[in-house]
């Protein structure tokens, strides 16, 4: 695969990774909390702006830690099972996130157990200082892991083949674009905007970034499938 | 002193509590502070809120927390339609 078609794949699974909202509705309540909390403006932007640090220090952790794993077990080339198994994986999630990403209740409720949400509540509306909002960050990626690991792995797989310098850059992007709506909340948080503004746009958006999510697992698993599988098998033959 | 209701919580899920004023007062102003209404407007805004609310509650000695939301999201709504949608929100975010 060139580099070209790698990056474009890592770009695609960070698109897919940054609709995922979990992250997003804790920098919500968190910025509520603070907000209800009299914070001072500037408060209020050190604790959203840790929390967004740590999202974005977590995602990059995971993603180097997969690719590493994928590095030392097979080697900076794929084998056809391991493309196979990750495909298999990003249809797998694509589907569930079609079918309960969203619970079938008024708001933005997610799929995740209620008392781990009441635990993310809880935590947001107690959360005082930089470094809890920043460990708070890191909690919230980890807590969506079983939908991201996807994306993450299907980008890992991509970023072992390329060269140090192209990892790098695989890293970053991906970093970058699976962080640009928390990134948008943030700016528009940090701006003044009223939350409920922006809550209504998730609420009222939620059913088509959920049918988009899962959409764009399934492209990118038959894409990655056709071209990784199939192509290899073809070109062998 | 409050009105001697019991308020059933979690469909009877959590032990019922005794309707407190202020916490029904608090939680107005933290939803109006929440879409950054000033301190003064959000406090006259929960104490007329609170006044229907407790109007409303009068005849009845037990009502659900959640009728209770739906009643003052009601009443929220004709004062200040942004904190109302907020208030609504609650729990619902995640």
């Amino acid at each position: 695969m060139d580099v070209a078609s790698s990056l474009a794949i890592i770009t695609l699974a960070a698109l897919i990774h940054s609709s995922f909202q979990l992250s997003v509705s804790v920098l919500t309540l968190l910025s509520g909390h603070s907000i209800i909390a009299k914070h001072s403006q500037a408060k209020v932007a050190r604790l959203t702006t840790s929390f967004v640090i740590g999202v974005g220090v977590m995602t990059i952790l995971l993603l180097s830690f997969v690719s590493i794993v994928l590095l030392d077990t097979m080697g900076s080339k794929t084998s056809d099972i391991a493309w196979s198994m990750a495909c298999g994986l990003l249809f797998g999630v694509g589907i569930a996130v079609w079918l309960f990403y969203y619970r079938r209740e008024k708001g933005t409720v997610l799929w995740i157990p209620r008392p781990i949400a009441s635990y993310l509540n809880n935590r947001a509306k107690a959360t005082k200082d930089s470094s809890e909002s920043f460990g708070l960050g890191l909690t919230s990626v980890i807590s969506e892991l079983i939908f991201i690991i996807a994306p993450i792995i299907i980008s890992a797989l991509v970023l072992v083949q390329l060269d140090a310098g192209w990892q790098l850059v695989g890293i970053g992007i991906y970093a970058v674009v699976s962080m640009l709506p928390l990134v948008i909340v943030w700016v528009l948080i940090g701006s003044g905007h009223k939350l409920s503004d922006i809550q209504k746009w998730r609420e009222t958006n939620k059913y088509f970034m959920q049918f988009v999510a899962g959409s764009g697992l399934l492209i990118l698993g038959f894409y990655t499938y056709v071209t990784e599988v199939i192509g290899s098998t073809i070109g062998g033959i | 002193m409050g009105l001697a209701v019991d308020i059933v919580k979690q469909n009877g899920a959590r032990s019922s509590e005794q309707f407190s004023q202020e916490k029904l007062h608090a939680s107005i102003v933290a939803a109006c502070l929440s879409v950054r209404t000033p301190v003064g407007q959000a406090e006259a805004i929960a104490h007329a809120v609170s006044t229907s609310v407790i109007a409303w509650l009068e005849d009845k000695p037990e009502v659900t927390s959640h009728d209770i939301r739906l009643v003052t999201a009601k009443h929220l709504h004709s004062h200040h339609p942004d904190a109302a949608y907020m208030y609504q929100q609650y729990k619902i975010t995640i």
